[in-house]
């Protein structure tokens, strides 16, 4: 019962810690990017980027979905 | 006094739309059954027919619940009336689904509309508050995402039903999240939308849990996934609300990436096997979709009862976390 559980609380944990990272990264690292284009370019840039970001924290999500998965069926 | 006589009001909203969505549920179970839409209750050995659409006794509770509380509250009135339409277009499209079955792309596609009287009277607010970030200003794509959330929220909630009981109990859990979210925010219309919806799903968990005596339908998890991403909205609960979402969005996420395309059930392979004495097991077939049912299930067989018992921890905890992400608004300046 608990390992059923823990296995779900450590990716939710992950993800809603991500979520905050995240939330911190664009509005503390991202947003005040000083780049070197016009400011229609310099947004769309940082568009991109924490586009990016997010993009990058699904393909985590679901790789550590499927090995916790695989894993728990092979134990299971 | 003045104070007393308020709650006295609002307490009212929660008991009209138990009784009402109680007693519909009742009466549209005899009516399914006597039309002949029942669905086979497909984790159970012997596949007993249930009576389906039970759902649609939530949309009568909730529009009487609305209209009761539009007439105590009339300051609260195009809240209500766009919270409710959004429930009824999504339950309209659910109930078609229910009796033609429609194409696994074309339902997420016709949910974005239920969003249109959130929209057209413009019941939101696009100065969001993240924490951490604190107040946006996302006048131009908060509107457009809007749409996305609708159908994101009542898709979610139609795939989150592998058991007797978790969808309508998941979503109770979820919304009694928002309730205490919206008093300790002091969101007023949030606090009437989320009682109501509290208490509707309370009486569908009485007749949905197991052993079900009624399946909510899609004209139900629609419904109830649109009514939860329009109370996020109107009550500025969107964060708080994703949060305590997050099973719903994962086992969303986890089926859809695992399958890799939109899908209906009926066209994948079965996540979930029976075994000879009644338990529930995880299937090992490499084509099923992940999802969370499965995922619960990978560590060894359970009884139907016993997996929807982790349903609802993991749906607590979820809350939990989305009181923590509360605080964390509350704080943030």
């Amino acid at each position: 019962m608990i390992r059923r559980v823990a296995d779900f609380v450590l990716i939710l944990i992950f993800v809603w810690s991500c979520m905050l990272l995240g939330l911190w990264v664009i509005d503390a690292l991202i947003v005040p990017l000083n780049l070197p284009f016009s400011a229609l370019m310099s947004n769309v840039a940082k568009a991109v980027f924490s586009v990016l970001l997010v993009l990058f924290w699904f393909w985590l999500w679901r790789k550590i979905v499927r090995r916790v998965f695989w894993s728990a069926l092979k134990r299971g | 006094m003045q104070g007393g006589y308020e709650i006295l009001k609002c307490l009212i909203v929660p008991i009209v739309s138990f009784s009402v969505s109680f007693f519909g549920i009742r009466g549209v179970m005899r009516k399914t059954r006597s039309l002949g839409i029942v669905g086979a209750d497909v984790h159970k050995k012997d596949k007993p027919l249930i009576p389906e659409m039970g759902g649609i006794g939530v949309l009568m509770g909730l529009s009487v619940s609305v209209v009761t509380a539009s007439a105590l509250f009339p300051d609260r009135t195009l809240d209500l009336v766009s919270f409710l339409t959004t429930a009824l277009i999504a339950g309209l499209i659910g109930a078609y689904d229910d009796l033609r079955t429609l194409n696994p792309k074309v339902k997420p596609f016709l949910t974005l509309f239920a969003s249109l009287p959130i929209l057209v009277l413009h019941t939101y607010d696009p100065r969001m508050v993240l924490p951490i970030v604190g107040r946006t200003r996302l006048t131009i794509i908060y509107p457009l995402m809007i749409p996305i959330a609708i159908a994101v929220t009542s898709n979610a909630v139609n795939m989150m039903d592998p058991f007797n009981g978790t969808m309508s109990g998941t979503c109770s859990i979820m919304s009694f999240v928002l309730l205490i979210s919206a008093v300790l925010l002091s969101r007023n219309e949030a606090v009437l939308i989320s009682s109501a919806l509290l208490a509707a799903l309370l009486a569908l968990y009485f007749f949905n849990r197991y052993p079900a005596k009624t399946f909510s339908g899609d004209v139900g998890t629609l419904s109830i996934g649109a009514a939860l991403g329009a109370l996020a909205i109107m009550g500025r609960l969107e964060i708080i609300a994703a949060v305590a979402f997050m099973p719903q969005i994962m086992n969303a996420f986890y089926g859809l990436s695992s399958i890799g395309r939109l899908y209906e059930r009926r066209d994948v392979s079965r996540p979930i096997r029976i075994l000879h004495d009644g338990r529930v097991a995880a299937s090992d077939d490499e084509k099923a979709p992940i999802t969370l049912a499965r995922m619960i299930l990978a560590r060894g067989p359970l009884t139907e009862r016993g997996a929807v018992r982790i349903f609802f921890i993991l749906s607590g905890i979820s809350g939990v976390l989305a009181l923590v992400t509360m605080y964390l608004l509350m704080v943030t300046p």
